[in-house]
């Protein structure tokens, strides 16, 4: 074998390699069918080219492009989104994005590596088209939590640095509230067990029972016909004076029935 | 120009069983080691292909068949020149009006730079392969598993860089041999000194321009 020939087949070896590393890197995929989604971003947190997208924690595509674009309005709302992330997702996990699908960008691994995980709509809602821009969900940004969390916790120790004695005059009152408290109670339970309160609270009980019965006989047809009856008779017992009552009672007749 | 290819041949093709050779073994130490070491140290060796994958495209690659090259061709090349200088062919180049440096160092040194960098693309990738299988073989990962804790290390830059670090390698090597030809002493124990001279130069030049370009490399990620 000739000398080129053997050089020229060292080449050929080392394109194949680098076609086959470029392939297990992602960098290239002749057979690649996916189809493209944009996403609209205000803050990405930490998402980069290459980054995985999932579905329902599936591989199925990857992050191709982000673009800064300050001008750019969500189209449907004109919410003003500055960060463009251009997304690929395999046919096969195509038909499971919908129109109320969600774009969030999460983190996994030892590593926390970032990926991008899509919700999978509902399915009486339309299929997302290609290209399309969609609204993403902004992470949560740990390190503004963090410092405001930060500028939270100097408040409050200022506050209390400035109310101290206050603060501890109102914790010495509460204090000695829940001891007043735990006192009654305990009072309450000593009394409780009392024979002559229990024989009270008995006896209670028996005239609450009464009362209820009674107040339940006065709602019936019978007694309410009695009081009407009643303030029938002071009705025409009203326009009656003193004297006439007197001459009445004195008639022999009702005196002796009286008395 | 058949030269080149001649030169070529016996850089790349020749160099190519020995090379491979070598680094599948580097490969193997390298997952075993770093296994070894994850364990220990973080009680998890869920990184090692990742790791693994970036430090041979990183380092090992290109430095080991860099070294071995050197060992193959440099040694080869000083011998080869330096019999030239004490049998007086370099003279009688002169004197039949041929620049010795263009007759002899010029193809040597354009087959061993993009010898250098052929050989550096070939080594890491199948180094690489070879990290795969063992860490199949040996930790249980699957081909897919690794190739998935490669991507979330390594860039196709990683591999830019280790052929240009391949090339820069295989430039060392003919002019240092070169040179210890050209300035070999008269007698078989001339020629055998030149011999060890560039080998040793060479290995130690090769790892000075390793940290070197490794620094410049940095300012690139």
């Amino acid at each position: 074998m000739k000398p080129q020939t053997k050089v020229g087949l060292m080449f050929v070896g080392a394109l194949v390699l680098v076609v086959i590393f470029a392939f297990a890197l992602g960098k290239f995929n002749p057979f690649s069918d996916a189809h493209e989604v944009n996403l609209a971003y205000n803050f990405a947190g930490g998402i980069e080219v290459g980054s995985p997208v999932r579905v329902m924690g599936i591989k199925v595509g990857k992050v191709r492009s982000i673009e800064f674009n300050p001008e750019f309005k969500m189209p449907d709302t004109g919410e003003e989104v500055k960060l463009l992330i251009k997304i690929t997702v395999d046919k096969r996990a195509w038909s499971s994005l919908r129109a109320d699908s969600r774009f969030f960008i999460n983190l996994a691994g030892v590593i926390g590596e970032k990926f991008l995980e899509i919700s999978p709509g509902s399915s009486d809602k339309p299929e997302l088209t290609h290209g399309q821009v969609i609204r993403g969900e902004d992470p949560p940004r740990i390190d503004q939590m963090i410092s405001q969390s930060y500028a939270l916790a100097g408040k409050i120790l200022d506050m209390v640095n400035k109310n101290e004695g206050s603060m501890v005059e109102t914790i010495e009152t509460l204090n000695k509230l829940v001891t007043n408290f735990d006192k009654a109670l305990k009072q309450l339970e000593k009394t409780s067990r009392d024979p002559e309160v229990t024989k009270i609270v008995k006896n209670l009980s028996i005239i609450m029972s009464d009362g209820a019965f009674f107040s339940q006989k006065l709602r019936t047809p019978e007694a309410i016909e009695t009081m009407a009856l009643i303030n029938k008779l002071i009705k025409r017992l009203e326009p009656l004076d003193g004297p006439v009552i007197k001459k009445f009672l004195q008639q022999d007749g009702i005196k002796a029935k009286l008395f | 120009m058949k030269d080149i290819f001649v030169q070529l041949e016996f850089v790349t093709w020749q160099s190519l069983p020995v090379i491979l050779f070598c680094v599948c073994f580097a490969a193997v130490v390298t997952i075993i080691e770093s296994s070894f070491h994850m364990k220990l140290v973080v009680q998890n060796d869920a990184l090692v292909p990742g790791f693994a994958a970036l430090l041979i495209l990183r380092e090992l690659g290109a430095v080991v068949s860099a070294l071995l090259l050197t060992s193959r061709v440099g040694a080869g090349l000083a011998a080869e020149v330096g019999s030239m200088k004490i049998t007086e062919q370099i003279e009688a180049l002169k004197m039949l009006g041929i620049d010795p440096v263009r007759f002899l160092v010029v193809p040597r040194f354009v087959a061993c730079v993009i010898g250098g960098f052929l050989l550096s693309l070939i080594a890491n990738l199948v180094c690489l392969y070879c990290a795969m299988l063992v860490s199949e073989a040996k930790l249980s990962y699957s081909s897919g598993a690794f190739i998935t804790s490669m991507r979330a290390f390594v860039t196709f830059q990683d591999l830019v860089f280790a052929c240009l670090k391949g090339a820069c390698f295989g430039a060392v090597i003919p002019l240092v041999s070169c040179y210890f030809g050209f300035r070999c002493k008269s007698g078989a124990e001339g020629v055998g000194l030149a011999t060890t001279n560039s080998v040793v130069v060479s290995s130690v030049l090769i790892i000075v321009l390793d940290f070197v370009l490794t620094f410049l490399f940095s300012h690139f990620y």
